[in-house]
């Protein structure tokens, strides 16, 4: 919605037609002797050789899969293993031209992908680079399983392509002295140092965040271009049309800042080899055809699409070379259809029902590796021999590797009896990082000029008044500028930080917490994100991954369904996958609705809480909105921050001195004692601490029963140890929050705390959350949301009867039961 | 239809009586009004009478048990009717029909002690919170009296204190040790706990033993009363625990002598003929002793409670011994209202018939020899009370007014205290405010 921008009816309402451009299609027909000027015969052979140590690598994994056995050696393998034989020369070809600054992103098929990709950058690289990569890996843990192994004594190149091998081997055989420890395995293995990114057992998972890996590069100013290996079948997830259509955004180009308008340096690689899983995707499972047509629907750039024979190294090679000259002239992003096949089937228990023998053995007359052999010697750059020594020399080098990869004592898998919290503490980094990089961050004026830091400035931070009144909304210090607060503060502080979702610029987000934001900070950091909750999520996971830090905000916490798999997935695992190797400095912002019905104001805390990997916190006061914030802003791990709509504009009453002016942190995990007591306790998450403290303060003044209030804060991590010394003091608790009561997290911790402190529980803890039902219109809201009689009820009920009290509502056993028996 | 005959419950305070004497035997024709047996708490005699006409079809105690309240004690109905289900068998006491058939034999306040019973016994079904639970345990109190009150009748934390608060408390040892007994036990440490000192001589047992011991010939063992041994247990230990010790002194009695012959003359007009010195000497401590607050009190191991109003206990001599029922709240009653209380009280201990409940929580006691013409003796400590005031005999004392030799009456005071929580003078002057307003008694009347 930039002013800028004229939407003019006299232009827009003109006749007129789309207009596209052909797009080429297999169009490379260059002989090996016109290549010879762009190859030496080392280039050729290397890239023979390059295929030949994919096809061996996946032959020896087809073996020992549907074998047990290869070359005699005996191992059983029972994880998976997506082979990509028959695809080596797509995977070289894209390669070939890569250096250890480009990264590629792959899939569930990747094998192939990464070998390539590091054998091209083991031949780029020094053997002082490669050494201190090597070495510096893991302090050296899995370089020394390989050192001094390498066939030809003291050469690096051929150490290193032994350790690339190995890394790979050892992590799909879940060793620990694998890429990543074995904790990612088959489909995640990757080696950042070759710029080898994650590859995603998420069918197009890739596509998202590769997306914004090339926003972390043209953000950023990085060398080097992204690409996103998917499949062809990928093309039929959500997700990868947002990626498409966000990474070819027009305010890029068109409102971006100078030295950042370049399209996005970006690949959206599609390798096509026909089918998903069994599905066919031309003829079949899909409408386009021929993949490539797609682009031409994206941009008027039709994203440069092109189909490319991935059958052959040297077309694709060309094909690179004429994509990566666009993106460093004119940008991107570019698409590219490399058709390819692959020989086996999607993994070695799939019969191949779906596709005849014949079409087999007739792409197989195709096969890569017979056919460029042929045409190398046929052009007389070497001779038949010279691959069959090549070979030889492979299968050599990969019995090697095999048997370094399954020896349990150099090869050893995680002890997780001698040290069973390895994988727990990689599930979160825990450090904190005040600036991702260290240099000046682009921004449009003094903080002290910014119009909200000097409206603030006039605010009251604390509100309640001299007198105990509370202090009016026009004048007192809110929640939302608590956030504000915190998250302009990070803008000045680290360069790599970008905030983006919907209607965050001139809007200033839907609930204004971002008001003003606009005038400081420049649009490559901080832009308004087309419609696509699983674009905005998945890129920042790769802006992350690339060494940013981000602010993604999706409005309603209702859309994370909309962006399940990258915030469930992707966000929460990667950290752990990969060992700790990458760092997850993200902060997904999400708010609870109230007024705007069944899905747009459901509490969604408990489904964040319930995976593994996310932090999930929710302040309720503007001194806890701007500490948890600088928390999670200053933190390396990914972070929901659950915001209330009801509650934006409320002032600080709890502590003392109002909002500090200055930096400050509230620990995330620590539940905070907002109202002491000694009778009963009640916790809450969310805005319904608010309902709590009127349940207190009629407890209190009508039956004389001290309630302490504690607010949760948090909700992963947790630290129990207020609670319980609170519980062991009242014995009673009550826990409400907003979120539906079936699986909400409440019931964990009520259980936590039933566990920990039984011996002095006068009764058992009880949840209220609300209704297992939809969310009602407004006007209905509080028949579905827990309110303060409610608290009251479930005390009365089940807890501590209240002499003449008479409940509203039906917390019986028996309701109780009747309700889960119909499922409510 | 057969109708059981429960052991009544006299007061909050009792779990067991004993059968002193059954004036029926099985068998025996009963009409309404029939004693059917005498029983004794420790501390008072009742007889019960059949309430039913009928046959005594069983009589499932003999004379000594021990028989906790609430149970059936006999069966009355007609010629060869089942009493089977009547039956109290330990533990297993067939609940229900206690239930069921209490309010018609108990008084009405009975009936909702009853239902607390019902779950005393049926110990399975008695539930908890794990708070109440621990929080008894500290407390030493048994936790099968406990009346929930929390949802479905569970047992909360409050219901606890409330139970704490009425007394049937076990300390720590006894608790366990006692464990799974059904024996009841009487409570002789702090507030009346029932200590592991207490465990080793049930009631019942006791009692058996001494009836066994009725062998000798050169003389008769009598089986000490109940009653009597409370006495002596009472006694021997406010000896053995206390550090007590006696100050004497007299007043001059002319003031309260006059005072009683002026409504001794004026019986008619008034209505306070019956007002005697004893009663004077009462009322006279009530109002003294709230400013002396230590000895209003009771010595608790490692405290003091200090109590707010005077509950003072009055010594009453029966046939059965001592008892020393207590008026309460004495401090706000008149003087005729302290005379006729007293009486009351008296004559209620002497029948047998004084409630058990105003037998306890005294803070401090008036006895008095003075009829029986003692001039000064030592009181023994009603512990855990810290104090015991003996009211003696007059004498006629001289004492020199204005040169001359003149005899006036003087009443003796024997004041025992506790040294453990009272110091001599303070006792002292406890005992010349006692003086003073003894002496100017118009004075305090009028205060």
């Amino acid at each position: 919605m930039p002013k800028s921008q004229f939407m003019d009816p006299d232009v827009l309402r003109k006749p007129g037609f789309v207009e596209f451009e052909p797009i080429p299609v297999n169009q490379y027909n260059k002989t090996i002797k016109e290549e010879s000027k762009n190859f030496s015969k080392d280039d050729f052979l290397r890239i023979y050789r390059d295929m030949a140590i994919i096809r061996e690598f996946e032959q020896m994994l087809l073996d020992i899969k549907t074998k047990s056995e290869y070359q005699g050696i005996n191992y059983n393998n029972p994880g998976p293993a997506h082979l990509s034989l028959g695809q080596e020369a797509s995977a070289v070809g894209q390669a070939y031209l890569l250096d250890k600054n480009d990264y590629i992103f792959g899939s569930h098929r990747s094998h192939g992908e990464i070998l390539a990709k590091g054998l091209s950058c083991i031949h780029k690289l020094d053997d002082k680079e490669l050494l201190a990569d090597m070495e510096g890996f893991f302090d050296g843990r899995t370089y020394k399983v390989v050192e001094g192994k390498e066939k030809d004594k003291g050469n690096v190149k051929d150490l290193a392509i032994d350790f690339l091998l190995y890394g790979a081997l050892a992590e799909i055989f879940a060793r620990e002295t694998g890429f990543n420890k074995g904790l990612g395995g088959s489909m995640h293995a990757f080696f950042t140092p070759f710029g080898i990114y994650p590859n995603n057992a998420i069918v197009g998972g890739s596509a998202t965040i590769a997306m914004g890996a090339s926003l972390f590069k043209r953000i950023n100013g990085k060398p080097g271009v992204v690409v996103s290996n998917v499949g062809d079948a990928s093309m039929g997830r959500g997700p990868v049309w947002e990626a498409l259509n966000m990474g070819a955004m027009d305010q890029i180009t068109q409102l971006w800042e100078e030295g950042h308008n370049k399209g996005l340096p970006i690949i959206f690689n599609f390798f096509n080899n026909l089918y998903g899983m069994g599905g066919q995707t031309v003829g079949e499972t899909m409408a386009y055809n021929i993949l490539a047509r797609v682009g031409a629907g994206v941009s008027p750039t039709q994203l440069h699409a092109e189909r490319v024979d991935g059958y052959n190294p040297l077309a694709v090679i060309d094909a690179m070379r004429r994509k990566l000259e666009i993106i460093n002239n004119q940008g991107g992003p570019v698409l590219m259809d490399t058709l390819t096949y692959r020989m086996t089937g999607h993994s070695p228990s799939d019969a191949s029902t779906y596709r005849t023998k014949e079409e087999v053995e007739k792409w197989a007359e195709h096969d890569v590796l017979v056919n460029f052999e042929k045409k190398l010697v046929e052009a007389k750059i070497a001779k038949a021999d010279d691959f069959a020594a090549m070979r030889a020399d492979i299968t050599e080098r990969m019995i090697k590797i095999v048997k370094l990869a399954i020896d349990d004592n150099v090869s050893p898998r995680m002890d997780l009896v001698k040290n069973p919290n390895i994988i727990a503490d990689l599930m979160f980094s825990n450090q904190k990082i005040a600036k991702m990089e260290d240099r000046t961050p682009d921004v449009l004026m003094p903080k002290e000029e910014n119009p909200r830091v000097q409206k603030i400035a006039k605010k009251e931070r604390f509100g309640i008044d001299a007198n105990g009144k509370p202090v009016s909304k026009n004048k007192v210090y809110q929640l939302r500028d608590g956030l504000f607060e915190a998250i302009i503060d990070k803008f000045y502080e680290d360069p790599t930080l970008v905030a983006y979702g919907e209607d965050n610029r001139d809007w200033g987000g839907a609930y204004a917490v971002y008001q003003g934001l606009t005038e400081s900070i420049p649009y490559h950091r901080f832009f308004n994100s087309p419609i696509s909750e699983s674009a905005i999520a998945g890129s920042a996971v790769g802006y992350a991954m690339s060494g940013g830090r981000v602010i993604a905000e999706i409005m309603y916490c209702d859309f994370i369904g909309c962006c399940g798999d990258e915030i469930f997935n992707q966000l929460a695992k990667w950290q752990s996958m990969s060992a700790g190797v990458l760092k997850m400095p993200v902060v997904i912002r999400v708010s609870v609705g109230s007024k705007y019905g069944a899905q747009h104001s459901q509490d969604w805390t408990s489904m964040c809480a319930h995976v593994p990997g996310l932090k999930v916190v929710f302040p309720v006061t503007p001194y806890d909105a701007k500490g948890i914030m600088n928390s999670a802003l200053n933190g390396t791990d990914p972070v929901i921050v659950f915001e209330s709509q009801r509650i934006y504009d409320v002032g600080e009453q709890f502590h003392e001195g109002g909002v500090p002016e200055g930096y400050y942190e509230v620990e995330i995990g620590e539940p905070d004692v907002k109202k002491e007591g000694k009778d009963v306790t009640i916790l809450t998450i969310g805005a319904t601490l608010y309902r709590a403290l009127d349940a207190a303060k009629e407890l209190e003044e009508k039956y004389g029963i001290s309630c302490e209030v504690i607010d949760a804060r948090t909700i992963v991590p947790f630290n129990y140890e207020k609670v319980l010394e609170s519980v062991k003091k009242t014995g009673r608790i009550v826990l409400a929050s907003d979120a539906c009561t079936r699986g909400s997290a409440l019931n964990t911790i009520a259980q936590n705390i039933t566990e920990m402190a039984f011996d002095y529980l006068d009764a058992p803890p009880v949840v209220v959350g609300a209704q297992n039902w939809i969310t009602p219109c407004h006007e209905l809201e509080t028949a579905f949301f827990p309110q303060k009689e409610w608290i009251i009820d479930a005390i009365h009920e089940k807890i501590l009867p209240l002499p003449g009290y008479v409940a509203t509502h039906n917390f019986t056993e028996t309701e109780q039961i009747r309700k889960n028996k119909l499922g409510l | 239809m057969a109708t059981p005959v429960i052991m009544p419950r006299q007061g909050q305070s009792v779990e067991s009586c004993i059968i002193a004497k059954w004036h029926k035997k099985k068998g025996d024709q009963i009409n309404v009004g029939d004693q059917l047996f005498t029983y004794e708490t420790d501390k008072a005699t009742f007889d019960e009478e059949a309430t039913v006409a009928g046959t005594l079809l069983e009589v499932f105690f003999e004379e000594g048990d021990d028989v906790e309240c609430l149970l059936n004690v006999c069966v009355i109905g007609e010629a060869g009717e089942d009493v089977s289900a009547f039956r109290p068998a330990g533990d297993d006491v067939a609940a229900p029909v206690a239930a069921e058939t209490a309010p018609q034999a108990a008084a009405p306040a009975a009936t909702e002690v009853v239902a607390a019973k019902v779950s005393d016994t049926a110990k399975d079904n008695l539930f908890i919170s794990p708070r109440a639970k621990n929080h008894a345990e500290k407390l030493g109190v048994d936790t099968r009296f406990a009346e929930g009150s929390g949802p479905n009748g569970r047992v909360i934390e409050r219901d606890i204190e409330a139970l704490a608060q009425s007394g049937v408390a076990f300390t720590k040892a006894a608790q366990t040790a006692a464990a799974g007994s059904s024996d009841k036990f009487e409570g002789t440490g702090i507030g009346g706990r029932v200590t592991t000192g207490d465990l080793k001589k049930p009631v019942a047992q006791a009692v058996a033993e001494a009836m066994n011991a009725q062998e000798g010939v050169a003389y008769t063992d009598v089986p000490l009363t109940n009653i009597r041994k409370v006495i002596s247990k009472a006694m021997h230990n406010s000896l053995a625990s206390t550090a007590q010790l006696t100050l004497n002194t007299s007043f001059d009695a002319t003031e309260i002598m006059a005072y009683r012959k002026k409504l001794k003359a004026n019986a008619e007009k008034l209505g306070l003929g019956n007002i005697t010195l004893n009663d004077i000497v009462l009322y006279a401590v009530s109002r003294t002793l709230l400013a002396h607050q230590d000895l209003n009190a009771n010595m608790l191991d490692d405290k003091m409670r200090i109590f707010n109003h005077v509950n003072l206990g009055v010594a009453v001599d029966t046939p059965r011994g001592l008892m020393v029922p207590n008026i309460f709240c004495a401090e706000l009653k008149s003087l005729a209202e302290i005379s006729a209380e007293t009486k009351d009280l008296a004559k209620a201990c002497q029948g047998g018939t004084i409630s058990p409940d105003l037998l306890s929580g005294g803070s401090f006691t008036v006895t008095n020899l003075g009829s029986f013409g003692i001039e000064s003796f030592t009181p023994v400590l009603n512990a855990p009370q810290t104090g015991i005031l003996g009211v003696d005999t007059i004498v006629q004392k001289a004492k020199e007014v204005d040169g001359e030799i003149v005899f006036y009456p003087a009443m003796g005071l024997s004041l025992t205290f506790d040294h453990r929580a009272v110091d001599g003078a303070p006792a002292a002057k406890f005992l010349q405010d006692l003086k003073a307003n003894l002496e100017n008694f118009s004075v305090l009347l009028a205060k």
